[in-house]
């Protein structure tokens, strides 16, 4: 068994089917007796070039343990697939679990978005003392931060 | 004169005693390309050679999965 880390890109168009070839692959993996070790979906990203004519494409990051079968499986299964535009394996020492950064500056934008919104909600809150508003308008606030935790 | 003006060139990955550079570190990645793409000499950035290899190849994966540009004209 031996450590990869595999990277695949999957065009804009086919986006929604990314979770069933995550599954698809998982699956090759569990029939190999190997192991994901980690798997994160970086979602859709801007191209720094075009490839194919796109510009946008769907990335997605597995580090996995396996034997050489199961890789020649996966990899034939990207040669195959019209809507993988890219890959590439490289092999690992060991097994990676940490999120990457680009994982991480993922988060933490969501978390600046989630500290905006407390932000935002704190302020009016804090509008609403001053004003010293009826209980109407308080439940209007709390109806809009109900909204914003939705987006989120 | 200038000679006297001139910062202390210094490895970053060695003053912060990186293990290994990581293609998906964008924000480290960038620092060391220019602005049409290239890959800047260790000469100017002071990188010892043993990263500078890490690096070059790291950078030469984040180009190939377009995480990074070959050139600026694409």
């Amino acid at each position: 068994m031996r450590h990869y880390e595999i990277v695949f890109l999957v065009h804009p168009d086919q986006s929604e089917q990314v979770p069933a070839m995550i599954e698809r692959y998982r699956s090759i993996i569990d029939a190999g007796k190997g192991t994901v070790h980690r798997l994160e979906d970086w979602g859709r990203r801007q191209l720094a070039y075009p490839i194919q004519k796109v510009h946008k494409a769907h990335y997605v990051l597995m580090n996995i343990e396996c034997d050489s079968e199961v890789l020649a499986e996966i990899e034939s299964a990207f040669r195959f697939n019209d809507a993988v535009i890219r890959n590439m394996v490289m092999r690992r020492e060991d097994a990676v679990s940490e999120p990457s950064p680009l994982a991480k500056s993922k988060e933490e934008e969501e978390e600046a978005a989630a500290r905006a919104a407390a932000r935002a909600e704190r302020a009016a809150a804090e509008a609403e003392e001053e004003v010293e508003e009826d209980a109407e308008t308080d439940d209007e606030v709390e109806d809009e931060s109900e909204v914003a935790e939705a987006k989120e | 004169m200038s000679r006297f003006n001139r910062r202390r060139k210094f490895c970053r990955f060695t003053a912060e005693g990186v293990n290994e550079i990581d293609y998906k570190d964008l924000a480290t990645l960038k620092q060391f390309v220019t602005e049409t793409g290239k890959i800047v000499p260790s000469r100017i950035t002071g990188t010892k050679s043993q990263y500078q290899r890490q690096l070059a190849a790291a950078i030469k994966r984040a180009r190939f999965i377009a995480l990074l540009p070959y050139t600026d004209s694409h």
